[in-house]
């Protein structure tokens, strides 16, 4: 029998740092099936994310609005491409309600993108927010958008009803876009993030994957254009590939790597990075702001 | 005897592959040590041992695929 000892062994190639804990299976079970008895979604299950355990357990959510169909078909991305259904009008109400039974204090709301629909979901984004807001006025609210197909008046909706936080993820550099995300344009998001900054409402945050390919100049230049449009906070995460029909992994970057792009990120002017294997856009997301960020 | 059985993973994650075995049959191991790692298409995992004793029998090998509830060794 061979006795598993050094991590180039595994079938996987997968390297000894992207170690877990098993999860808490309780605590997973036990807020997962709260949050089917509210009827509200969550990226951490729709995305398979490898955090929930973590994050559930210690009472980070992050919400999906808007169904669990997406108009656009990442390939980085586990959710199913299609045409959604209508638009739950409760929605907003179970989110609310299901943040104040849960007595959460930072969340995050993200949704699938609604290019079916004419305000593609920024109405129903404002409504959530607001119903949030109202329930628990102390809860710190971060909305993570889609591109709204890049009109501001869109984007309007969502600062102006009162988010702490407006997230935009770039997810990979411009070169990568045909193959990792073909239904974006690499310049009209960072827009997103030049208005939200010219804005200056709400804190602008942003985020990126690697691994996928990209190239270390590549990456130093995403991180440049990400601070150019006057965004504030950057998360920086490794890929991982959540099913077979996704993206293979090109590389595993090393955690070393993640501690030099943070410093690269810094170094630009970023007031704060996150930057490791398991760092997601809403990774401890609560802990990563503090009240005078804000 | 006392059955090794994979726990949860996670929602939504249904399967995993034994990347190896860290304690050989006929080893003694304690509480919470780790018998095997798992890896995911996101992580891997180690599991640990539900008990102490010795590990009588591997029942799902490295390079297995394996599901949540499944048992992968007995113990005794």
């Amino acid at each position: 029998m061979i006795i598993c000892e050094d991590a180039k062994k595994r079938r996987s190639g997968m390297p000894s740092w992207l170690k877990k804990e098993l999860p808490d299976a309780e605590s997973v079970r036990r807020l997962s099936s709260y949050l089917k008895d509210k009827s509200v979604e969550t990226v951490c299950v729709n995305s398979r994310c490898p955090n929930i355990s973590e994050c559930y357990s210690s009472g980070n959510v992050s919400f999906l609005i808007l169904g669990n169909i997406c108009t656009r078909g990442c390939l980085f991305c586990a959710i199913k491409k299609g045409l959604p259904g209508g638009i739950n009008p409760e929605e907003p109400e179970a989110v609310a309600a299901a943040v104040r039974g849960l007595g959460l204090k930072y969340i995050v709301i993200t949704s699938v993108t609604r290019d079916d629909i004419p305000d593609k979901g920024s109405g129903h984004y404002a409504k959530t927010v607001k119903a949030i807001k109202k329930a628990s006025p102390e809860v710190m609210v971060e909305t993570l958008v889609p591109d709204f197909g890049g009109d501001k008046g869109l984007i309007d909706r969502v600062i102006d009803s009162g988010v702490d936080v407006l997230s935009h993820n770039i997810e990979t550099t411009p070169g990568l876009y045909p193959r990792v995300r073909p239904g974006f344009d690499y310049a009209r998001s960072l827009g997103i993030l030049s208005h939200a900054a010219f804005r200056g409402k709400a804190a602008v945050k942003s985020g990126f994957m690697v691994g996928l390919g990209e190239s270390r100049d590549e990456t130093e230049r995403l991180m440049r254009d990400i601070r150019a449009t006057g965004c504030d906070f950057l998360t920086i995460g490794q890929y991982l590939r959540p099913k077979n029909s996704r993206l293979e992994v090109r590389e595993y970057i090393p955690p070393e790597r993640f501690s030099e792009l943070k410093e690269s990120a810094l170094a630009l002017g970023f007031k704060k990075a996150a930057s490791g294997p398991f760092v997601r856009s809403s990774y401890r997301a609560g802990e990563f702001f503090k009240t005078e960020d804000l | 005897m006392k059955k090794v059985i994979l726990p949860e993973l996670g929602e939504g994650i249904e399967e995993a592959v034994i990347s190896g075995w860290l304690i050989s049959e006929g080893q003694g191991v304690k509480k919470g040590e780790d018998l095997a790692e798992l890896t995911t298409d996101k992580a891997v995992f180690n599991v640990p041992s539900p008990d102490e004793g010795t590990l009588k029998k591997i029942i799902r090998r490295e390079g297995d695929t394996v599901k949540p509830g499944e048992i992968l060794a007995e113990l005794e």
